[in-house]
């Protein structure tokens, strides 16, 4: 028998799989005890990772830097692909390639669409509250109104309208300053 | 690599992100800020070096004042406030509003200033307004002054019927209330999912229960919003009018019960702008089309349930209406919600000077 591959069983595990290989896993799954056993480990693996607390860290922070680093190897890679590969065509290699292509581009509309956002909505203003106080993000521009002297914030409070705001208490004064971030 | 700038003065804090380098600047108020003040406007501009330092130029006591923040380059779609609620400024005085600002884009070159700051509204206490109000500051504004006349009347009158020992008792019962309270941390975005949904099955719509206080207005009569896993969307509220005058305003707020049972405050649903003139007797719907996506630590909270009551209403008059005191203990449910900004600072200072501190607090005005 022809078992499909461990990171297949492993998308199916989650849930993550798109419908026609779903269906196509699915229906060797019935029959086949291993495989069985294989995605039950998986499934137990990955409760087992979300009963684990998150440490806390400045989540924005590394993903800026992973970013960074992106383009980084984005760059280096543009640097490396100057350099001139191939000497001449060549038609195994091209119909390789096509084929490759064709997977690809089917993969992209068969996959589930339940996971994945129109492009628009990534770059929508979001309103979010950070460690360091209430932000309004819109793709890689913010403005942060930052909590007085680094305190931690207070009575965070969201109104649906598209309103987001934290209360400060001035340690000296004892003032209660109230900053608000909004959707226009 | 530092990410973030706290300065102790009005410190506006620019940090270019150009994707390998990061670096973070700290510029001058006054080249990168500028303050817009009316010419009539009944406050002064003293100084920036240590926040806004304002003075009260007009004749009457101040009780609140909001600014608004524009950096339209930075946040695009959006904008920025500052309000100072629950302060008592006589003419003449000072008063210090702290504004830290962290922007953060592209490296780009940049001419002029890269905040504008101008006054939204003033509220003095014959609750009187100065202002343009393009944020509905007088409401806001008013809302925290009645809020505050309620508990200062509140903390005062168990001053008055049990002495000291009645105020600290009542003083430490409402910082044990906000110790206690439970909060959620909350994104939220206009068209589609918020960031970061973590559960992005199908929605189903989940029906509000409702908290009826028995003084209120207006009372709710049903209401939903589409739900999936961690994130609400589109809640909209049918209520109507059971007062004899006309309602131009209304707030619900929204508390969910996640699935282990425990409840928090999520936020509130208000009569969208302009939408609302209800008159005595009839029936409106408020609705919103944003997306709240909820967590805690970290960790997405699952939506098992909602709940909803009716928190603040104002009427065509201007009058306003907030739940009483008795209101508010009248459900176990209601010790979730937040505050008074002015209950929190009363508290804040028995925390920190003591019982004296407080009563004299109280008989200041």
């Amino acid at each position: 028998m022809n078992h499909p591959r461990d990171n297949d069983l492993a998308l199916l595990a989650g849930g993550e799989a798109g419908p026609i290989r779903r269906f196509l896993l699915d229906r060797h799954v019935r029959t086949c005890a291993d495989c069985r056993q294989t995605i039950a480990e998986y499934r137990e693996f990955r409760a087992g990772l979300a009963d684990q607390e998150l440490p806390d860290l400045n989540w924005n922070f590394l993903a800026a830097d992973m970013r960074a680093n992106i383009r980084l190897g984005l760059e280096a890679g543009a640097c490396v692909r100057t350099t001139h590969v191939f000497g001449g065509w060549n038609r195994r290699l091209g119909i390789a390639f096509a084929g490759l292509a064709l997977l690809v581009g089917s993969g992209f509309f068969l996959r589930d669409l339940r996971f994945h956002r129109p492009a628009a909505e990534v770059s929508a203003p979001v309103l979010q509250m950070t460690a360091s106080g209430v932000e309004i993000r819109k793709g890689e521009n913010s403005l942060t109104l930052l909590n007085h002297h680094g305190n931690a914030a207070t009575n965070q409070t969201v109104s649906a309208e598209g309103d987001m705001e934290v209360r400060n208490i001035d340690g000296e004064t004892g003032s209660v300053t109230i900053n608000n971030v909004s959707l226009q | 690599m530092s990410l973030c700038n706290k300065g102790t003065a009005a410190v506006l804090a620019v940090l270019f992100t150009a994707g390998l380098h990061a670096q973070t600047t700290a510029l001058s108020p006054s080249d990168s800020i500028k303050i817009d003040l009316p010419a009539d406007s009944p406050l002064n501009l003293i100084s920036t070096t240590m926040g806004l330092t304002l003075r009260n130029a007009g004749a009457r006591h101040i009780r609140g004042v909001t600014l608004l923040i524009t950096a339209q380059e930075f946040a695009p779609g959006g904008k920025g406030s500052v309000a100072r609620p629950s302060i008592d400024v006589p003419p003449g005085e000072n008063f210090t509003l702290p504004i830290d600002i962290r922007l953060v884009r592209p490296v780009r070159e940049t001419a002029g200033p890269l905040v504008r700051v101008q006054l939204d509204g003033v509220l003095f206490d014959d609750l009187s307004f100065y202002g343009p109000n393009k944020l509905n500051s007088q409401r806001a504004l008013t809302f925290w002054e009645v809020e505050a006349q309620r508990d200062r009347a509140y903390f005062k009158q168990a001053l008055q019927a049990r002495g000291q020992t009645g105020l600290q008792q009542e003083i430490l019962a409402s910082i044990a209330k906000q110790a206690d309270r439970p909060q959620l941390d909350v994104s939220l975005s206009r068209n589609g999912p918020a960031v970061g949904s973590a559960v992005p099955s199908t929605d189903h719509m989940a029906q509000f229960a409702f908290l009826n206080l028995p003084g209120a207005p207006v009372q709710p009569l049903e209401g939903w919003a589409a739900i999936s896993g961690n994130e609400a969307r589109s809640p909209q509220i049918e209520v109507i009018n059971n007062s004899g005058k006309p309602v131009r305003y209304v707030e619900i707020g929204w508390l969910v019960k996640d699935k282990q049972g425990r409840e928090y405050l999520a936020g509130s649903v208000p009569a969208s702008e302009s939408a609302m003139v209800l008159p005595a007797g009839q029936r409106a719907r408020l609705q919103q089309d944003t997306a709240l996506k909820f967590s805690r630590a970290g960790r997405p909270v699952e939506i098992d349930g909602m709940t909803a009551y009716v928190s603040q209403v104002e009427f065509a008059d201007g009058h306003v209406w907030v739940p009483s005191r008795r209101d508010l203990d009248s459900s176990p449910l209601l010790r979730i919600t937040a505050p008074s900004p002015e209950e929190q600072r009363l508290a804040d200072i028995y925390a920190k000077k003591g019982l004296p501190a407080l009563v004299a607090e109280l008989n200041r005005y």
